[in-house]
């Protein structure tokens, strides 16, 4: 299947950035594995949640034809051979199937949603195994007094001036961040937002 | 340090968010529903202590999946409560008048076997009498509001041995046809429009070896241990067959795909990925050229297409809504991925009449906006893949349902 832009992740960065390019005309494909972390993390017991129903900003993108996917994710990327541009990804739900677009926006989160992993050696971003900027030393991860901010809470992939993901130190020209997934942060709402219209803005300059 | 997860069905990765308990529709509208955050995690932690804790009221549960769909960390919630069922409900018998009627609705096999001859026009027509409705209302428990789908004299397997078979050697590559109870027993014009559309994009069919029901009626009726019986048949017929082999059932897919590993403890890693619908086979190849369909230059239909909650759960819908946009004359919509509310066999018992129309009358409702919408001139449909979606949409609208591959065959080209 063929799209302008493919986004990966259904949170507050990758539907504002799937608003704003179809908006604009693009056809776009939007990965959700399953409803906004976004949501959850409001929890569907506070007033927000039941105020609307809890598919709401998935359908209106569908609404403005997005082609969204629910309940699949993003689990495979093939690179050009220079390793700068992504040419297809792959996902769980539609398997050998291949997914292409001329950009693609990585919009996964941070650890709670599974966007950048860690193991004992290091912290990972797992759809493209971007570059990931953290602390090599673990004892350096956490301050111990719980309310301070939190070291972990700034890791995430580098991008570079332009927005692009770098793989190998190398920029993938063809593949943007948004949202939490990048390293700094922790951001707020509005800051989330604002990263997914940048986003959009950039994929937009490109076309 | 252990550090992935190790339970069945991913149960430690829950996070207790609830975001399940928010898309359940059965919990939206049947209080007595625990919902599939503490039937599922929370209350499996309980069962591994001890199966005092089974819940009865898990028998609400619709096994749609819809709660694994929306679960951003992967627990396989619905696979978790039916394994629940099966492990510490109680096995369904054929002891009381609801036990028979349980057999009765989820042995299709045994009763297609029966109904589905030449007797059938009588069988079809006393279902429908209001008399048979009450009496089966009255003493069965099945739903008087319900009729049952009708069923077929001529079987499509003697349809196919008899009047199709011949022809599929003439094609140099095949495919096998897993055609399921409801092309069988009840609408074999479905069989006989996918062996037309197979036969159309170059491909000869082939049956299985041996075909039984995939027995997802079965396991929802608590009778487990008779389903596993019938996947191994089928998993072994699978086997031995040559190629793909390839459905028009979207609950049927599922359950050999999904389920028979997932609850029934059947491995089929290795022919999993052959099983798979038409259209998902079909679309790649329509996209690559290897495969070209002439359509009727005269084909007009406005159809609106409902997400089967298990299409959804394997998230196939795409395939199918591509190659219907391919079809010149075809005007598509695509409705809200809602549960119809009929999951299989549930709808169809009295004590969950009013369970069933109050959860599908979100999608009916969207299916009748779309109709009134619509063209009057132009003939409008509901397109699904699955036949349970269909008995409920028809008996609820009083609009048509098609399968994809009916569309597709009425759209082809006659040669």
């Amino acid at each position: 299947m063929k799209y302008d832009v493919i986004i990966i992740g259904g949170g507050l960065a990758g539907c504002t950035a799937a608003s704003e390019l179809s908006a604009a005309g693009l056809k776009v494909a939007l990965f959700s594995e399953g409803l906004s972390l976004h949501d959850a993390t409001v929890g569907p017991a506070s007033p927000k949640a039941q105020m609307h129903s809890p598919y709401a900003a998935l359908s209106a993108l569908a609404a403005k034809g997005v082609t969204v996917f629910r309940g699949d994710s993003i689990i495979g990327a093939c690179l050009s051979e220079d390793g700068t541009s992504v040419k297809m990804v792959s996902s769980r739900n539609l398997g050998s199937e291949p997914l292409e677009a001329g950009a693609y926006l990585l919009a996964t989160g941070k650890f709670f949603s599974r966007g950048i992993m860690s193991n004992m050696e290091k912290v990972f971003e797992p759809v493209f195994d971007a570059d990931v900027e953290f602390e090599p030393d673990h004892e350096k991860w956490f301050d111990p007094d719980f309310f301070a901010p939190q070291p972990y809470e700034k890791f995430g992939v580098k991008t570079d001036a332009e927005g692009h993901v770098i793989k190998g130190g190398k920029s993938i020209s063809n593949l943007f961040a948004a949202g939490q997934v990048m390293a700094g942060g922790p951001m707020s709402e509005s800051e989330i937002e604002a990263s997914g219209k940048a986003a959009a803005g950039k994929i937009l300059k490109k076309q | 340090m252990q550090e992935t997860s190790i339970s069945t069905a991913n149960l430690e990765q829950c996070l207790k968010c609830n975001l399940c308990t928010l898309v359940c529709p059965m919990l939206a509208v049947n209080e007595q529903y625990p919902g599939p955050k503490k039937a599922g995690p929370d209350g499996e932690r309980y069962r591994i202590k001890d199966p005092e804790y089974y819940d009865y009221a898990l028998k609400y549960c619709l096994n749609c999946k819809r709660c694994e769909v929306a679960c951003p960390s992967g627990v396989k919630i619905g696979d978790m409560i039916q394994t629940a069922r099966i492990k510490y409900g109680s096995q369904s018998k054929v002891r009381s008048l609801h036990g028979l009627r349980d057999w009765t609705l989820a042995s299709t096999d045994f009763v297609g076997g029966i109904a589905a001859t030449p007797i059938a026009p009588v069988a079809n027509g006393v279902l429908k009498t209001g008399v048979a409705k009450a009496v089966l209302h009255g003493t069965l428990g099945v739903d008087k509001h319900r009729t049952f789908p009708a069923y077929s004299s001529r079987q499509f397997e003697t349809w196919f041995r008899k009047e199709a078979q011949a022809a599929q050697s003439g094609f140099e590559k095949t495919v096998s046809f897993f055609h399921g109870c409801y092309a069988n027993y009840n609408y074999p014009q479905l069989g006989k429009d996918f062996v037309k559309v197979v036969n159309a994009a170059g491909y000869g069919v082939k049956l299985l070896e041996k075909e039984k029901c995939c027995g997802i009626a079965l396991m929802s009726n608590g009778f487990a241990a008779k389903a596993a019986r019938q996947g191994r048949i089928n998993l072994e017929s699978i086997r031995k067959a040559e190629g793909p082999v390839l459905t028009v059932s979207s609950s049927c897919t599922h359950m050999m795909r999904e389920e028979y590993p997932e609850v029934l403890g059947l491995p089929n890693e290795d022919v999993k990925d052959r099983i798979m619908l038409l259209t998902r086979w079909l679309y790649p190849k329509l996209q690559s050229g290897e495969i070209k369909l002439n359509f009727r230059k005269d084909f007009r239909l406005k159809v609106a297409y409902h997400t089967a909650c298990h299409m959804q759960r394997m998230g196939w819908q795409q395939f199918t809504i591509e190659i219907l946009r391919m079809i010149p004359g075809l005007e598509l919509t695509v409705l809200e991925p809602n549960c119809c509310g009929i999951a299989g066999t549930f709808g169809f018992k009295k004590e969950n009449y009013g369970y069933s129309q109050a959860i599908g009358e979100t999608l009916f409702a969207e299916i009748r906006d779309a109709k009134a919408q619509a063209d009057p001139s132009v003939p409008f449909a509901v397109v699904t893949e699955c036949e349970t979606c269909k008995w409920q949409i028809e008996m609820s609208t009083g609009i048509q349902v098609i399968n994809p591959v009916s569309i597709l065959a009425q759209a082809l080209e006659d040669r």
